[in-house]
């Protein structure tokens, strides 16, 4: 009984230890670590939206839906939005640039972890370039890539769908 | 038929089959649906054989040499191996395709386990797999028989497993060869000559392979695009890589389970797991990943197949 | 300072944590992809296990046997935690290379088993060179089978083309790629090693 007390004791020190010592980690490297995710998500927003100065999130809950672009002089050009489909063999995660036309400035993947060489080619520009200046009406003439018939529909599928949507929630609004 | 050569566990009769002379004999039994690949795809197809079988007796000879093994190279195991990888490829590959293939199969499908009879999986099958998963782009891209401005095409199988509608192939053109595939697969009439003449000379059993087509067309037939009972088994087992594999690549003496028993479980295996991947697996093939599942599997089939020694546990 | 020396170089190769103990082999056939991710989860784990080695060997003599365990990976998982913290804030595009290979460090073999075998029966400067000198052994097995897989696999080294002619073989990027490098890296050690016998 003694020993196991014993026992608890002595762990439960090293645990205290071990916590305090994160705690301080954490409040040392919190702020430089949300900084890191914002700069980040920015020069993608910037990637997809070259002529974007202010993206404004929109909302749901805690959820952003949405990010509304504005030019330097304040101007609304357009929206950038994510979509997810699903590809081969992981969930591509997409950032679409979009005007209020609904034509597609460019796309980046996020995200994915298809067969290299196949499927991850979606990342490649020869890909993700045929989007720009494309309406999301006529992305069927998208070429797929050759063997990775699935990873590419999963990229049109998704932003199509995502498109749609989110261009319908802009006309609601007005 | 009569059996004539009987593979099993020891005790054993002299007899005069060396593992040479069975192995040069598979090479002539090959020989028809070679030929007939030519015909369908062009003499390019003469050329990937070529390029096969000469890089794979080069691989052979140096590294025997280097591991200071006694040289074999005429034996006629990596004949046959550089043979078997280069039938199943298709016809218009880069040059360097089948050579790097060959010293794939050889040097680390076959030698770096030892040599001939100690390697674990099929060294054309590895050969072929390591291929398909490091260039798929060019084992994927067919090109169209009797047409040599290659015109690329799906096989029967891929349009199938996209969902196309099979049109223009009738069973009878698929029996020829008349369609895009691998260069030794399509011709199924030169197969079965050569597999006939196998097993006439007693130089394959009857159990992998019969057991292996069987498997596949029940399998297929039963789990059909209309619900049970409806598939097309004829189709499945003509289209493919299925009788090369059964009859030529699954009968591998080094690779598949010594006795009878042993054999009909291997052959339901290779059935089973190639309809598998056939009706539900990404791929549109499974004959090669089967083959080669069933060979890591091999050892354990001979443990519980093998006839006890009188007196052992 | 001999014999601390000779603790930091057999982590290299005689007791060389991949190719002659085995070790860690997990986190080795996932980041093995490229040299920029061998050499950031090498560094990653040379951290953890300095820290990890050195704490084990001067609390050694508190941490009773029968709990050692439970106290050894609260240790690890500490060092782990502070290393991923680290990396997001400073180098955000090798936290997601690496992604979550980096918290698996807790349970690489390697740390774990530096501690039990070796950093709780011997003195912290001892400890402090065999961390480093298995850190280091990791690291280089690491930048060899990532530099064969990067090599082949895309045709780059380190993110750069080395020849545009060359058409990469994909089955090395993947993880059976992986096991084919380091399967007959293995190999050709022992047969190095057996020649020299």
């Amino acid at each position: 009984m003694r020993e196991t007390i014993r026992y608890g004791f002595i762990l439960a020190v090293i645990c205290i230890v071990a916590s305090g010592l994160l705690a301080g980690m954490n409040s040392l490297t919190k702020s430089r670590i949300i900084a890191q995710a914002q700069t980040e998500e920015e020069a993608a927003l910037r990637e997809v939206m070259p002529f974007g100065e202010y993206f404004d999130p929109i909302k749901k809950g805690e959820d952003i839906i949405y990010y509304k672009v504005r030019n330097k002089d304040g101007k609304f050009i357009g929206v950038a939005f994510k979509a997810s489909g699903k590809g081969y063999s992981s969930v591509i995660d997409t950032l679409v640039g979009m005007t209020e036309d609904g034509t597609i400035v460019a796309i980046k993947i996020l995200n994915q972890n298809e067969t290299p060489g196949l499927g991850a080619r979606v990342a490649e520009s020869s890909f993700r370039g045929q989007f720009s200046d494309k309406n999301i009406q006529g992305l069927a003439n998208v070429q797929a890539i050759t063997g990775a018939t699935i990873s590419s529909k999963a990229v049109i599928d998704s932003v199509q769908e995502k498109a749609k949507e989110i261009q319908k929630l802009i006309k609601d609004e007005k | 038929m009569k059996n004539r050569l009987i593979v099993s566990v020891s005790p054993h009769l002299h007899k005069d089959a060396s593992v040479s002379k069975i192995m040069w004999m598979v090479v002539v039994s090959l020989i028809p649906a070679g030929v007939a690949g030519m015909f369908i795809f062009g003499v390019g197809a003469l050329w990937v054989i070529l390029l096969g079988v000469v890089s794979a007796l080069i691989t052979e000879w140096i590294v025997q040499l280097f591991a200071k093994r006694r040289v074999s190279v005429l034996d006629g195991s990596a004949f046959l191996t550089g043979l078997l990888l280069a039938y199943n490829l298709p016809p218009r590959v880069p040059f360097w395709l089948p050579i790097v293939g060959s010293v794939f199969a050889i040097a680390i499908g076959k030698q770096v386990f030892g040599g001939l009879g100690q390697n674990i999986f099929n060294p054309a099958l590895a050969g072929r797999v390591f291929l398909m998963a490091s260039w798929p782009k060019y084992m994927t891209t067919f090109t169209k028989p009797q047409n040599f401005d290659a015109i690329t095409s799906a096989t029967p199988l891929a349009a199938l497993k996209e969902g196309k509608v099979l049109e223009g192939i009738s069973n009878w053109n698929l029996f020829l060869g008349i369609r895009g595939g691998c260069i030794g697969e399509v011709c199924i009439f030169a197969l079965l000559l050569g597999a006939l003449f196998l097993f006439v000379r007693g130089y394959i059993s009857w159990h992998i392979p019969v057991t292996y087509t069987v498997v596949v067309g029940l399998f297929t037939y039963i789990f059909g695009p209309r619900g049970l009972f409806s598939g097309d088994w004829l189709f499945h087992i003509l289209s493919g890589g299925l009788i090369l594999g059964a009859f030529f690549m699954a009968t591998d003496y080094v690779t598949s389970p010594l006795t009878r028993c042993g054999q009909i479980i291997f052959g339901i295996g290779c059935g089973l797991l190639t309809a598998i991947i056939r009706l539900w697996g990404g791929y549109p093939e499974g004959v090669s990943y089967a083959i080669l599942m069933m060979n890591a599997a091999t050892p354990i089939i001979d443990r519980y197949t093998k006839s006890r020694i009188y007196g052992t546990r | 300072m001999k014999k601390y020396f000779y603790e930091f170089l057999k982590g290299i190769i005689k007791e060389n944590p991949t190719f002659v103990l085995v070790l860690g082999l997990c986190p080795t056939l996932a980041v093995s992809v490229s040299v920029i991710n061998g050499i950031g989860m090498g560094i990653a784990a040379t951290f953890v296990l300095l820290g990890s080695n050195v704490i084990i060997s001067l609390i050694k003599n508190i941490i009773p046997a029968r709990i050692r365990i439970p106290c050894f990976i609260v240790v690890i998982a500490t060092f782990v935690t502070i290393t991923e913290m680290t990396m997001k804030a400073y180098s955000p595009a090798l936290n997601r290379a690496l992604g979550i290979y980096v918290p698996l460090i807790v349970v690489n073999c390697i740390v774990l088993g530096r501690a039990e075998a070796y950093a709780q029966r011997q003195t912290v400067l001892k400890s402090l060179f065999d961390g480093l000198g298995m850190g280091v052994g990791f690291t280089l097995a690491l930048i060899l089978i990532s530099g064969i897989r990067e090599a082949l696999g895309s045709g780059k080294f380190l993110g750069y083309t080395l020849t545009p002619r060359y058409e990469p073989a994909f089955v090395l990027g993947l993880p059976s790629g992986a096991l084919l490098v380091i399967g007959l890296l293995l190999g050709f050690f022992n047969v190095l090693k057996n020649r020299k016998e």
